[in-house]
């Protein structure tokens, strides 16, 4: 029996803007909310929204990803028939081919798709933080009969210029697409989410790949191609939390809003949509006596004893004596030693900050930079970081780095 | 097998000592009580057995077995959803000829005919009421070593004030031995002497052969207790033999045992202890991290995730999805999976069971060596 509907998860993306924290993982694996990877949004999504069936398309740097999905036990993704299943590139009787843009790496699994005769495909991306229900996103694509739907979301119009813009009649029908337009007429955003009827969608994914001036992308190829033909295609209204976690900055403000799913409107609390991840299998986090916690999140393995305040602890973190921690993204397995000084910064997985160490600074009105450690370093005694570093190295005892 | 524990059969008794604790087995058995902030007393044994390469488990169910069947469920948590070996739960009445039983014996009665049929030359028994992560390998290694007919793992400890007041429930539940050597030479049940003994925490290593064979004799001859009918029994003719256990061991023998059990974790040398040696692993929720919110303080606590801390806890264990109000006050508790404590109480020495709820502003409030219990889904 075919599915009514599979996803597929473009995984792919190197996320260059993160610089020191992509530099061993693909931008989806990276770790984020205390005990979560970026990926676990979308698959979470699919998962709560019925869907057993994910391709995930990966390209860039996938170990950790790899060994991340493993056979998708965590989401209860390892089926019988569908479950998760991770897609790299690889070589045909015909040659073979790294994933030349989004829409080619999604033609290059026609076959995978085809396996499971799909009503339906829903695009995903492996790089925003959201939580939606994608069987209400099928319910809209169904009523309206469309041939192609893509979620957007209404941003501010100033902003509107940074955006994929979908123009809309009275029906939510699309009638124009604006690729980051200087005079936008529309301030509905792409999400790059995206239902195809499975029929339509290869139809111009084979058609793209025989064009040889495509990028092979589905912004500036398939949507165009398809608004050409004057397809059936709609705009849902997504009006939920949503950021793409792209840069470090961004990065560090969705983590910063989890802090505060009153106000933020990201709520990880939520019992009834639950993100799931690949457990930590440590034990209960110790706060020691002495220590101070505030309005921080902290996870298993933790044991902190020295002062915590609006942070959040991955698995594993150490905080010693004395050390202050604010404003804080601290990855997975790190230590940070005796009286070190750690504030508004991002530091990643399995890092040492030395005892007396100083990283990041509380933001001024000139100054706002996140500093930034990258993975397995070691930042010395007494060293500096400053608040626009980024560590990608060592630093000894005592030298600094801006 | 490359590095895997082919030559060892477990096996589970979940149910002993369930009437040490009845406060806490009224809805469950030994093997599934909450402990150390997120685990479950079998958490320990399957553990311990799996990092040592034993993937072949039987766990002889007696009753009130519900909580361990959901917490198991499959065994993939332990990596024991295997289509060669992996969980075996056996209940009373699997078999038309198995009723309930009430000894060891009569339990390996019930499934002799399995016992035949596996592959394994050895057998590794425990219970459930001892934590400790404990390295099977090595016990069964000095069982080779030796050659005894059973060895048995104890720790130099002194006995339990309830092993000499052997009132019913604690009754031939204490097995203390003399020694030669390794070798046992005389056994005592509830000893009433005091000082330092070694004392069996009920985990044995024989072979399979060997195990058959005594189950159907002594079965035959009405035994009904291992220890009783078999070793002290037969101490004269079989070689059996001791293995020190050194390492962190947690005995749960009575409520404020289990309190103190808990309690003597928020140290976090006994945490390194019992947790460095190898991995625990346990049933996964999928709760999020915990949260403290603004005005929460925490000092000396174990939380595990799914918590959300707007008031005060100070030397308490909580374990996963416990809230605990704005105002409150929480001292010396053990508070079980999703005990709500709302805004303004004040709870001291309390062992709160799953799903408690302490109302608004209610004092309840335990000493040291009386914590107050509050049972399952009640409402204060």
């Amino acid at each position: 029996m075919g599915k009514e509907m599979i996803a597929m998860l473009l995984a792919g993306g190197q996320g260059s803007r993160l610089y020191a924290l992509t530099e061993k993982l693909a931008k989806p694996a990276v770790p984020f909310g205390g005990k979560y990877r970026i990926i676990d949004f979308p698959i979470s999504n699919c998962v709560n929204s019925g869907i057993d069936t994910v391709g995930i398309l990966t390209q860039y740097q996938p170990l950790v990803l790899n060994e991340f999905i493993g056979n998708g036990q965590p989401w209860e993704l390892d089926r019988l028939y569908g479950g998760v299943h991770v897609l790299p590139p690889y070589q045909k009787a015909s040659g073979s081919d790294w994933y030349k843009g989004t829409a080619n790496a999604i033609y290059q699994n026609i076959s995978f798709i085809e396996r499971y005769d799909p009503e339906y495909v829903i695009i995903l991306s492996g790089d925003q933080i959201c939580k939606q229900d994608y069987s209400d996103f099928l319910r809209f694509h169904k009523e309206k009969g469309a041939e192609f739907s893509v979620a957007v979301m209404e941003v501010p119009w100033e902003e509107a210029p940074r955006f994929g813009l979908m123009v809309t009649d009275e029906n939510d029908k699309i009638t124009e697409f604006q690729e980051k337009p200087k005079n936008p007429k529309s301030n509905l955003a792409s999400m790059g989410i995206y239902i195809f009827n499975w029929d339509v969608l290869k139809k111009y994914l084979e058609e793209d790949e025989a064009d040889p001036e495509s990028e092979n992308d589905f912004g500036n190829n398939i949507i165009p191609n398809l608004l050409r033909d004057k397809r059936d295609m709609y705009a849902y209204h997504f009006s939920g939390y949503w950021k793409d976690v792209g840069t470090i900055s961004s990065l560090w403000e969705a983590n910063m809003e989890v802090l505060d799913p009153e106000h933020s409107g990201i709520n990880l609390f939520d019992d009834d949509w639950k993100i799931y991840s690949r457990n930590s299998g440590m034990t209960g986090h110790r706060i020691n006596p002495g220590a101070t916690v505030e309005n921080s999140m902290i996870t298993d393995g933790c044991r902190v004893s020295g002062n915590v305040k609006h942070s959040i602890l991955f698995a594993g973190v150490k905080v010693e004596e004395g050390a202050d921690v604010e404003d804080a993204v601290i990855m997975g397995g790190s230590i940070i030693k005796k009286g070190a000084v750690v504030k508004h910064c991002i530091v990643a997985e399995n890092v040492v900050i030395g005892e007396g160490a100083q990283v990041g600074a509380m933001p001024t009105e000139d100054e706002k930079g996140v500093a930034t450690v990258g993975a397995g370093v070691y930042v010395g005694d007494n060293a500096k970081a400053g608040p626009n570093a980024m560590v990608r190295n060592n630093v000894k005892d005592g030298e600094e780095q801006w | 097998m490359v590095g895997s524990n082919a030559t060892a059969l477990g096996i589970v008794f979940p149910n002993m000592y369930d009437k040490l604790v009845p406060d806490l087995t009224s809805e469950r058995l030994m093997a599934s009580i909450p402990f150390g902030s997120r685990y479950r007393l079998i958490d320990f044994v399957l553990s311990s057995m799996v990092n040592s390469g034993i993937n072949n488990i039987s766990i002889l169910v007696r009753e009130n077995y519900y909580s361990l069947l959901d917490h198991l469920g499959s065994g993939g948590e332990w990596d024991l959803a295997r289509k060669n070996g992996g969980i075996n739960i056996v209940p009373p009445f699997a078999q038309k000829n198995a009723g309930m039983y009430s000894g060891r014996i009569e339990a390996l009665e019930n499934i002799l005919g399995y016992l035949k049929s596996q592959k394994e030359k050895y057998v590794v028994m425990s219970d459930c009421n001892i934590v400790a992560n404990f390295d099977y390998n090595a016990l069964i290694d000095a069982h080779i070593a030796s050659g005894a007919d059973v060895t048995v793992a104890y720790t130099k400890t002194e006995l339990p004030q309830n092993a000499r007041e052997a009132d019913d429930a604690s009754k031939g539940m204490y097995y203390t031995f003399d020694l030669d050597g390794d070798r046992v030479t005389k056994i005592y049940i509830n000893s009433q002497t005091s000082g330092e003994k070694n004392f069996g925490i009920n985990i044995y290593v024989m072979d399979r052969e060997f195990l058959i064979d005594t189950v159907k004799t002594s079965f035959v001859n009405g035994g009904v207790y291992f220890e009783r009918d078999v070793l002290l029994n037969r101490l004269d003719e079989l070689k059996v033999c001791g293995y020190e256990f050194t390492g962190y061991v947690s005995r749960i023998d009575s409520l404020k045992g289990y309190f103190d059990e808990n309690m003597r974790l928020l140290e976090e040398d006994n945490l390194d202890k019992l947790f460095d040696p190898a991995p625990v692993y346990t049933k996964i929720r999928d709760d999020n991290p915990t949260r403290y919110v603004s005005d929460a303080k925490a000092s000396n606590v174990m939380v595990a995730d799914g918590c959300v801390i707007e008031g005060t806890v100070e030397d308490s264990i909580l374990f996963r999805g416990v809230k605990v109000g704005k105002g409150a006050v929480v001292k010396n508790c053990i508070l079980m999976q999703d005990t709500v404590i709302e805004d303004g109480a004040d709870v001291e020495y309390v062992i709160s069971d799953k799903s408690v709820t302490v109302t608004e502003d209610k004092e309840l409030k335990g000493t040291d060596s009386f914590p107050v219990f509050v049972a399952k889904r009640q409402t204060v």
